[in-house]
């Protein structure tokens, strides 16, 4: 029996050894990887990051694991990384949304410039959503003039930008909301499902229920109308002159080797031209793959903000600052 | 989920892959069970390190098969050491040392294997036909019948898990101020992370864990090592009437199907825990038996009582983690934990997102039971011999492995101040005798409870008449406010007649 115990001792001190970081820079990677999703498990983001980290872990020959940091809209995963040494071994893979309102709207530890953005693969499908036999049905302009009749009429949030929209709508049109506050797509679906709560922001779970009809879209949060619900207005059809399209991307500390961000962007998009990451995504999660290499991603992500800056300044600050 | 999907989840779980993991398991709790001093807890918290390497199925499969494994294992070393594996075999040994000293020690140790293992599979069998049509009951609750349901889960705990009501209820307290720590769901404040970023999404689950669990518990053991050493183990002779036939197994048996319903029972209410649950399968057996003084000499049926009811709380206690996110032994508890390390939320979420991961755990669970039995019968010898590896070499070697299983996390120097600090937080919270189980369920489950109360509030709008249109939450309001009432009472009438004995003494 010694031998047993000896052997997990040499078994555990052999894992301890892979996990401090005896790695050496040109064989990236040498050791096991640590994808973070900034959002709980079960939702859109993290299904998505599963199959990621599965084909990651073909091409890079490591294991990739997957870590949920939930929290402040994704920010708890970002300002983690943003401490982060360890070149690459531990990346982010969230929405564009966290790190280009991320820090507009809160106080956070880092900014758009903390980080490099390895690459863009999916382009967001977020929405305003709604549950089946609501009194308003599943129309937005129907939901505005019942919420306007109805004061109380409640809505979950999990995101800070979601939240500004949602407020900024609220005064342009008169309401009263209950705001209730969710982490990720499974802590919104039962909300929702249950019929406790009348709408709510929706980064992705929707287009799981695309088929049943459960989650029906009251407003497209991307550039363009979604793929799943054509019949949805966006937001800017709807007359409210904001962008807040969102981009999957995956993201590493500032300090990161170009070697490894190579790399790691080398198996990125050996994934969007995967089935199963394709499947996944544009199958289950309704999203469409795409291909954004770092520097067109930066681009992108740079003008949101001075989108969300002036929006912010239209509105003559944030709304909900005060609480 | 249809029954092809059933079949296919049974198929994976008999894969050699997933069954050699399994096997893992169940052989490394079954040693840990033998070894005394070192305890469920203690293993699982250990290995949930290890399990970074493993797929999420063969992560929680291997500890099921683990905590499974200390249950059978704990009996090797009650019945030839008299000294229980784990605290909960402590009714074994009523039975089962006796028996090992008059010449029996194999048929006592088959006694043991077969109670446990038909314990275990019966108690998994009802865990599955109840947790999913609880799950899918559960699933239709709202945050008003969670948050209700989390209270009073609490409270039961606190007093249920032994010792006085007061100190669980502070047990649950603090366990709440940990689960508090981090960013706020709603604003997104920093709440007591003293400007550590580290503490920003909380008070990382596995330091607190190996902390309070494991390293806490080896200085209890290097405490009691000092002071009491030796002991002598039976050897398992070559003595050849010393076996089981097929007879006194038989007879056993009703004894065992009692035994495993009463610790079925007392599994699947949170807080009780195994040790509670043998005793009084003992018990019952004691008193219902034609010959109540046999026990104790060397009775089988007094081993067999025990032993099928400490088995079955096990995968009992899984039924309110599986149907309402509610862990409700420690077992369960760091279960929830390493769901969480490996992205799964566990509870009746489980049934709609990961069903076939569900049915695939499940048939795990009943591979494990099958190992159980076939590493028990096999090993009787081997297990007997480990029964004398000395406490110093498992203290030391657990104590590298905990310390080993924070850097493999990365937590790096942060992660070891906080697994001492949580170590000696645990050596206390033992010496004074505050109910751990309270503390590590009430510290899991205090985000889940804060979202879904905070949600209620703002819902509702602070309207307290809102209760009135949800009966289900209504009830459990009621049922902890009586709680709470009864047990301060007993709590107060306790503490009245301590202090008439007292002048008397």
């Amino acid at each position: 029996m010694k031998m047993t115990l000896l052997g997990s001792a040499l078994l555990a001190s052999a894992v301890a050894l892979a996990g401090t970081g005896l790695a050496q820079a040109d064989d990236f990677p040498s050791k096991p990887l640590t994808l973070v999703v900034g959002w709980g498990a079960g939702g859109s983001t993290d299904i998505q990051a599963r199959v990621l980290a599965d084909i990651m872990t073909e091409e890079l020959g490591q294991p990739v694991n997957v870590v949920n940091q939930p929290g402040a809209g994704g920010g708890v995963a970002l300002a983690r990384l943003a401490n982060s040494r360890d070149e690459g071994y531990t990346f982010v893979f969230g929405t564009s949304m966290t790190i280009t309102f991320g820090p507009l709207s809160s106080e956070t530890t880092y900014d758009l410039d903390d980080f490099r953005y390895v690459a863009g693969v999916t382009l967001g499908q977020s929405a305003i959503v709604t549950g089946e036999d609501r009194p308003f049905g599943d129309s937005w302009e129907d939901l505005v003039a019942y919420a306007q009749e109805n004061p109380g009429t409640s809505y979950a949030t999990q995101t800070a930008l979601d939240r500004m929209i949602i407020e900024y709508i609220a005064q342009q049109e008169g309401l009263d909301l209950r705001i209730v506050p969710t982490s990720g797509g499974a802590g919104m679906a039962p909300l929702i499902l249950s019929g406790d709560v009348d709408f709510a922001y929706s980064g992705g779970t929707h287009s799981g229920y695309a088929d049943t009809g459960e989650m029906p879209v009251l407003l497209s949060l991307a550039e363009d109308r979604l793929v799943a619900f054509p019949d949805a207005p966006t937001l800017q059809e709807a007359g409210y002159d904001i962008n807040a399209a969102e981009i999957r991307v995956a993201m590493v500390p500032q300090n990161t080797p170009d070697a490894h961000v190579e790399r790691l962007a080398e198996a990125l998009k050996a994934a969007t031209e995967d089935e199963r990451f394709i499947e996944i995504t544009e199958e289950r999660i309704l999203m469409p793959v795409t291909w954004m290499p770092e520097d067109e991603v930066t681009q992108t992500l740079s003008d949101q903000v001075e989108g969300y800056k002036a929006l912010i300044e239209e509105l003559g600050g944030l709304p909900g600052e005060d609480e | 989920m249809g029954f092809d999907a059933i079949l296919g989840s049974f198929a994976a779980a008999f894969h050699y892959e997933s069954i050699a993991i399994i096997l893992g398991g169940v052989l490394l709790g079954y040693i840990v069970g033998v070894i005394p001093g070192l305890n469920r807890a203690v293993a699982i918290a250990i290995a949930i390190p290890l399990t970074f390497y493993m797929s999420a199925y063969a992560a929680i499969a291997f500890l099921i098969g683990l905590s499974k494994g200390t249950a059978a294992g704990s009996a090797v070393s009650a019945i030839l050491l008299n000294t229980p594996g784990e605290p909960s075999s402590a009714a074994t040994c009523l039975d089962g040392y006796p028996m090992a000293s008059s010449g029996k020690p194999r048929k006592a140790l088959k006694v043991g294997l077969l109670a446990s293992v038909i314990g275990d599979l019966l108690a998994t069998l009802l865990l599955i036909a109840v947790a999913i049509p609880f799950a899918s009951v559960a699933l239709k609750f709202g945050p008003y019948e969670l948050a209700a349901i989390l209270i009073f889960a609490l409270v039961f705990i606190a007093g249920m898990a032994g010792g006085s009501f007061l100190k669980g209820l502070a047990a649950g307290g603090m366990g709440v101020i940990l689960g508090t720590v981090g960013l706020d769901p709603e604003t997104g404040a920093m709440r007591l992370t003293f400007g550590y970023a580290e503490l920003m999404e909380g008070v990382p689950i596995l330091p607190l864990v190996i902390g309070t669990l494991a390293l806490a518990e080896m200085f209890v053991q290097l405490d009691e090592y000092r002071r009491n050493k030796g002991g002598s183990v039976i050897k398992l002779g070559k003595n050849t009437d010393d076996d089981l036939s097929y007879r006194e197994f038989k007879g056993t048996l009703p004894t065992i199907f009692r035994s495993t319903g009463v610790g079925a029972f007392v599994g699947a209410l949170p807080g009780l825990g195994p040790s509670v649950g043998a005793f009084m399968a003992y018990g019952l057996a004691k008193r219902t038996d034609k010959d109540p003084d046999s026990f104790g000499k060397g009775n089988p049926k007094g081993i067999a009582a025990a032993e099928a009811s400490d088995n079955a709380v096990i995968p009992a206690s899984y039924i309110p983690l599986f149907g309402l996110g509610i862990p409700g032994s420690v077992s369960a508890a760091l279960l929830v934990g390493a769901f969480m390390i490996h992205g799964i939320q566990v509870g009746p979420l489980m049934l709609r997102d990961h069903p076939e991961m569900l049915f695939t755990l499940f048939s795990g669970m009943i591979v494990a039971s099958l190992l159980m039995l076939a590493v028990g019968w096999y090993g009787l010898r081997l297990f007997a011999k480990v029964t004398s590896v000395p406490a110093h070499i498992v203290i030391s070697v657990v104590i590298f492995l905990c310390l080993a299983g924070i850097q493999v996390q990365g937590y790096g120097t942060f992660g070891l101040v906080t697994v001492f600090v949580f170590a000696i937080f645990g050596y206390f919270l033992k010496k004074f005798d505050y109910s751990f189980v309270t503390f590590l369920v009430a510290f899991i489950v205090t985000p889940m409870l804060e979202m879904n109360l905070r949600q209620s509030v703002i819902l509702s709008g602070g309207d307290v008449a809102i209760l009135l249109q949800r009966p289900i939450a209504l009830a459990f309001v009621i049922f902890t406010a009586l709680l709470v009432l009864h047990l301060s009472w007993s709590a107060y009438r306790q503490w009245l007649r301590k202090r008439l004995k007292a002048p008397e003494a």
